[in-house]
């Protein structure tokens, strides 16, 4: 062939040609890449709720979404119908607003719906924006970032953008925690596993099948003869290799294929009964027979808990949805935090402290009476001291120190420890101290509710389910076909999406299972 | 057949053709008293001689110093190139005019395409390769190598002078010290040791240290080395006995024949040079419970499996083998080691057993039941630089064993990109001494080293291949972004972008870039390049433009499995994804104007996996422009991580990028531990220089103490 080639290249060398026009490395335009979407307002009661995109298929998604075949007038609000692209159904009456990049916050083509703020409207429109395709849900920092690499951000509102995306990651950190949590994060744990196990089992197959004598013995996976036979192994160099191209497809298919049908399923039934916890996350945590459960029926103004004298009390995470001065709250009684008790007992603790991990504002309470114990004095020094350690710029977690039962301090005798942090003296009995805090609480709810970066459970559901849709999609496409390298791009596809969920996703863990389960190696 | 060699561009090249083996000396140009070179390369293994050839492609007078030119092209492990993700490399490497694949055209007894039925972006190309051949092709073409200067020598001292200004590091490399007290003098200097860092050989309970008895040329440069703070690592490997092909009963073993017609190495060669009808074949046995017994009874014998140092995990030796997957049979391969060798290498039995239970063990398999286990010629001269090899101290004198080898290696996170080291200016290190394995990843690191340090004496930007363009790009990346605890091997599921990054398009991916930015590429290799891209993008545009409907199609082209129920018009470039269709059969069907894309059979082969790729490749597109936007976002090299006061970073995070010095944002991601915060703090100061000297430039009237600051961000960006 290679005279025959030079023939053609010097046909080709007499007449004009182009020459190498495209270089694959040096920096992409920007504006390349993925369009984002976010919930750009914060929680809490208001009329109206902002959502943005930002990327080159803005405009593409807003003429999706209005329905329309032209983009509005730039830089000016106009009214209009919006509507599921795949239902046609109307979702609501908004002002939208294009702006053509760079003239842009992001520099990129960014588009504006300020639509009716109830939640059914705004998870609405994001899974509407979410079915558009190249357009996905917003990382942590994302806009602020994508602003900043097109110079839209001077250096004084750039100072401060490092605690904020930190402070972002974080809040989308709890909140995807939250969504997680039980079943739904069993379920992506479990599929990830699956995936993760499936994929490294294909490339075991494609990297060590044939090069490194992949051992077949190795392959039975717990009980069950994954490749099929136990008998010893036929040369893989052989042509006779196809044999074992065949035995490996039907158990990574019967294993994807379940894989699909869960998925499919979980994404049908999300859509109906998939619990919104919206509204900040308070958790209300400190040692045994503190006052916990009383200041959460003081604050819900119902018997949310049980009260006893007895520590001990609650040992399970008590959620109710409350509206402390004028902010949806989410408030959570946990169980006093000790050690060497009962198992039971115990595994509330457990509870205790993964809910304080997801809590937008911690409510610290110790008994005002009872400082100088260990339980006391091990409190301070743990939660509160690791919280309030980190700076406030650092931490998007919020704490507020209570001292409780300030009835029985004697009005005349010594305050609390004068090295106490900051802190706030209440009765729950009598009430007194109620009003500082509620004062103080309405600050704090003011602060991470008024901050969209607090990360709305809306757009967490649409992460999810873009993710999750995207990770059923990339399965649709993973057949077992002879091109093996095709296939395991599918799974790896899929996998990436579930791991934006889960955590976790490299190379490593992928190198780990082959090495792990395989004899590979000459 | 005939092979192509770049030749375009070279001057000079005034030497008298010298009988081979003669070696030119440098003494013997009249050069004057102290020999002053461009770049000097240490070590004669896989990566020293792409290094020095590589250099000499460059322009740049090179002189390659080894301990012995006769051991120059030794293959030291096993008696074959390439595999799966190994290929890739070396089709790489020719894609960048190296030599490695060129040679292995010259000198394979064996091909074989390995993962044929798993798609063409995974196909590996491998081939046994007869020793001798291979080296003496090599010495051939090395002291045939314009600019190239070939010197026999132990290095012992680097001379070291004041850095350059305007770069980083504590010192500069200005030439070598011999252990005979002679100096050599050059711009830039590469170091490719291999194993000859504190090599230590194990057998059993007996340790030697690697190197001729008497000669111990390398401690002044490890001592040198540990002077100027690099960070050392030890590793381990191990390489099996070999046998007598006379001893082996191989009627009763299972065949396998080679492929036939040969698929090459080289891009620009049509055919390889031994027909596949007079090539060799290789044979399987397998490991049975008498050798797990004769293991796992004598582990106490055996230095070598128990001690810590870390071994690869995907080349574990029986030993270890028996030990994490007890009860199985193990495949051994009995592989030839040329066309005239008498001996064969059981790939899979690499040991450090005695050596009588290495024999006794050998034995107890099918076929080798009378097995002699050999000392190959030369085995005991080897010198320890290349892949599994170590030397046998003389006075073991037994029949060749089985044997472990342990030895020091750089972390490899103390070397840039370009693989110059951080700490010494101008001193690049590739191939094993970088903690990689295998004759292909040594091989492609020495390319790298050789274009940039070529490029850095001619003051060029580096030549940097980025993950995104190769698997090279990917093993030099995590190598210095990650570091490595085991020897590195090649994986395709290491690469992100496996279906782009294939053995089929290596040539357009590196070869334009190297004839253009490194100056590495023969023109006529370019040319063929250029004409093989052109053909392609043009192939597919006319694939793109015809379409018709599909039951049309299925009329024209009978054995396709189309749906005829699809209304909308089908394109040709969807129909030949189909795996039943080639460029022959739609060219058949649709002569004019496609029946031209089938005269060159590589052209319409391409074209065929083009199209299997076509429309997943369209998705990871936007990944790679990611990713390459990263990477666009250089770091400023000698910023002080540990001190500096305009970055807000974790000591944790300090401690990471001071060691790592990723070069850019991209690079600096993929730290494990590096947070996004890090990151967009990264960002802004490197946003806040870029300003800075923006307005600099504007006002060249600043204070000085901001000019000094500046000075520091120079060559960024």
């Amino acid at each position: 062939m290679w005279r025959g080639l030079w023939t053609l290249a010097a046909q080709a060398a007499r007449g004009p040609r182009r020459l190498c026009t495209r270089r694959s490395s040096g920096a992409a335009a920007p504006g390349s890449g993925a369009t984002i979407f976010a919930l750009s307002s914060g929680q809490g009661r208001c009329g109206i709720a902002v959502i943005r995109t930002s990327g080159p298929s803005s405009g593409h998604a807003l003429r999706i979404l209005t329905a329309a075949g032209d983009l509005p007038p730039a830089r000016h609000a106009s009214l209009r119908l919006l509507s599921d692209p795949r239902s046609g159904e109307p979702l609501d009456r908004a002002l939208v607003l294009w702006f053509p990049g760079p003239r842009s916050f992001t520099g990129e083509d960014c588009v504006e719906f300020h639509v009716h703020g109830g939640p059914a409207v705004v998870s609405g429109v994001l899974q509407a924006l979410g079915s558009v395709p190249g357009l996905r849900p917003a990382e942590a920092g994302e806009f602020t970032r994508r602003a900043f690499a097109n110079g839209k951000l001077n250096l004084t509102e750039v100072e401060g953008l490092a605690d904020l995306i930190h402070a972002e990651t974080e809040a989308q950190r709890r909140q995807a925690l939250r969504q997680l949590d039980g079943e739904l994060g069993h379920l992506c744990r479990g599929w990830a596993e699956t995936l993760t196990k499936a994929l490294a089992h294909v490339e075991a197959y494609i990297d060590f099948g044939e090069d490194d004598n992949l051992e077949e013995g190795v392959l039975e996976q717990g009980g069950s003869t994954w490749w099929g036979r136990k008998t010893p192994v036929s040369p893989q160099r052989l042509p006779s290799l196809s044999l074992f191209a065949c035995l490996l497809s039907p158990t990574a298919d019967i294993e994807v294929r379940a894989l699909e049908v869960a998925l499919g399923a979980h994404l049908r039934d999300a859509r109906r009964g998939q619990r919104l916890r919206s509204g900040a996350h308070v958790v209300v945590t400190g040692p045994p027979n503190a006052g916990k459960s009383s200041l959460v029926n003081l604050l819900s103004r119902k018997p949310v808990s049980i009260v006893s004298p007895e520590p001990g009390t609650t040992r399970d995470v008590l959620e109710t949805p409350v509206d402390l001065a004028g902010f949806p709250v989410l408030l959570s009684d946990t169980a006093g935090l000790r050690e060497g008790v009962g198992p039971v007992e115990q595994e509330g603790v457990r509870r205790a402290r993964e809910r304080l991990e997801q809590a937008d504002l911690i409510l610290a309470m110790l008994d005002a009476s009872d400082l100088a114990s260990p339980s006391s004095c091990n409190f301070l020094a743990t939660v509160v001291a690791s919280v309030g350690a980190r700076s406030p710029s650092d931490s998007s977690q919020r704490l507020l120190l209570v001292l409780n039962k300030s009835d029985l301090l004697s009005p005349e005798g010594p305050g609390p420890r004068p090295d106490l942090p900051p802190h706030l003296l209440l009765s729950c009995l009598t009430g007194e101290g109620l009003d500082g805090l509620l004062e103080a609480l309405r600050k704090e709810l003011a602060a991470v509710c008024g901050d969209p970066s607090t990360g709305s459970p809306l757009l967490t559901r649409a992460r999810h389910q873009h993710h999750l849709q995207g990770c059923l999609d990339a399965l649709s496409h993973y057949k077992p076909s002879k091109d093996l390298a095709l296939a395991a791009e599918a799974l790896r596809v899929a996998r990436g999406h579930l791991t934006r969920l889960t955590g976790g996703g490299g190379t490593e863990e992928i190198l780990d299972i082959i090495f792990r389960d395989f004899c590979v190696g000459k | 057949m005939f092979y192509l060699r770049g030749c375009g561009r070279w001057v000079a090249a005034s030497f008298t053709k010298q009988q081979f083996p003669l070696v030119r000396l440098s003494s013997d140009s009249a050069a004057p008293r102290t020999p002053h070179f461009d770049v000097i390369v240490i070590g004669g293994g896989h990566a020293g001689t792409e290094a020095a050839t590589a250099a000499a492609r460059c322009g740049s007078r090179t002189l390659l110093l080894t301990h012995r030119v006769d051991t120059i092209g030794q293959m030291s492990c096993n008696p074959s190139f390439g595999g799966i993700g190994k290929g890739h490399l070396m089709r790489e490497v020719d894609a960048l005019d190296g030599l490695c694949s060129r040679i292995c055209d010259q000198s394979g007894v064996h091909y074989k395409v390995l993962n044929r039925r798993k798609g063409p972006a995974v196909w590996g190309l491998r081939a046994q390769i007869d020793r001798k051949l291979y080296k003496q092709n090599m010495q051939k073409e090395i002291l045939n190598t314009p600019l190239l200067t070939v010197q026999e020598g132990a290095v012992e001292d680097l001379i070291l002078t004041e850095p350059e200004p305007e770069h980083t590091g504590k010192c500069r490399v200005s030439g070598v010290v011999l252990v005979d007290g002679s100096t050599v003098y050059a711009e830039s200097v590469i170091l490719t040791t291999g194993t000859f860092l504190r090599g230590m050989i194990v057998i059993g309970l007996e340790m030697h240290p690697a190197g001729r008895l008497g000669d111990q040329p390398s401690i002044g440069l490890a001592q040198t080395l540990e002077k100027l703070g690099f960070v050392v690592g030890r590793l381990k490997t191990g390489t099996p006995p070999r046998i007598a092909k006379d001893s082996i009963n191989f009627s009763i073993l299972n065949k396998q024949t080679p492929d036939n017609p040969s698929v090459p190495f080289s891009f620009t060669n049509e055919t390889v040079w031994i027909k596949p009808e007079d090539q060799l074949p290789c044979y399987l046995t397998h490991t049975n419970p008498r050798v797990d017994e004769i293991v796992l009874k004598n582990l106490h014998l055996n230095s070598h499996v128990k001690e810590t140092t870390r071994g690869p995990r995907y080349c574990p030796s029986i030993e270890s083998k028996v030990l994490r997957f007890p009860n199985r049979l193990h495949q051994v391969w009995l592989e030839p080691e040329g066309m005239d060798s008498d001996l064969i290498y059981p790939q899979g039995l690499s040991m450090t057993l005695p050596a009588e239970l290495q024999e006794k063990m050998i034995t107890c398999i099918r076929g080798l039941e009378k097995a002699k286990v050999i000392q190959p010629d030369g085995v005991l001269l080897l010198l320890p630089r290349m892949e599994c090899n170590g030397v046998i101290s003389p006075h073991h004198n037994l029949s060749l064993p089985g044997y472990g080898v342990q030895y020091d290696y750089l972390d490899p996170r103390q070397i840039t990109p370009s693989l110059e080291t951080h700490l010494v200016q101008r001193l690049f290190f590739a191939g094993q001494i970088n903690g990689t394995t295998g004759y292909e990843e040594a091989a492609a690191q020495g390319v790298i080293a050789g274009i940039n340090a070529s490029l850095r004496v001619s003051r060029k930007p580096p030549f940097v291949v980025s993950r995104t363009e190769g698997y090279i790009g990917v093993l030099i990346d995590d190598l210095t972004t990650l570091g490595t605890s085991e020897p590195y091997r090649m994986f395709t599921s290491r690469v992100e972008f496996r279906l782009s990054l294939r053995p089929d398009n290596a040539d357009i991916r590196l070869t334009l870039r190297g004839y253009k930015d490194a100056g590495c590429v023969s023109q006529q290799r370019y040319e063929r390049a250029c004409w093989m891209k052109s053909s392609l993008e043009e192939g597919i545009s006319v694939l793109k433009s015809i379409e018709f409907s599909s039951s049309k199609w299925k009329n024209l082209i009978p054995e396709v499995s189309i749906s005829t129920s699809r209304s909308l018009p089908v394109r040709a470039l969807d129909v030949l994804k189909y795996e039943e269709v080639d460029m022959d059969s739609l060219a058949k069907a649709v002569p004019e104007p496609l029946k031209k894309y089938t005269k060159c059979r590589e052209l319409a082969e391409r074209l065929k996996i083009e199209a299997t790729y076509e429309s997943v490749l369209f998705h990871q597109l936007q990944e790679i422009k990611g990713v390459q936007q990263d990477e666009a976002l250089q770091l400023p090299k000698d910023i002080d991580y540990l001190t500096i006061r305009d970055v807000s970073l974790s000591h944790e995070v300090r401690e990471k990028l001071h060691f790592s010095r990723p070069q850019t944002i991209g690079a600096a991601s993929r730290i494990p531990g590096v947070t996004p915060a890090a990151i967009i703090n990264l960002l802004r100061f490197v946003k806040t220089t870029q300003q800075r000297q923006a307005a600099m430039n504007e006002s060249p009237k600043t204070d000085q103490c901001l000019r000094n600051a500046d000075r520091l961000q120079e060559r960024q960006l």
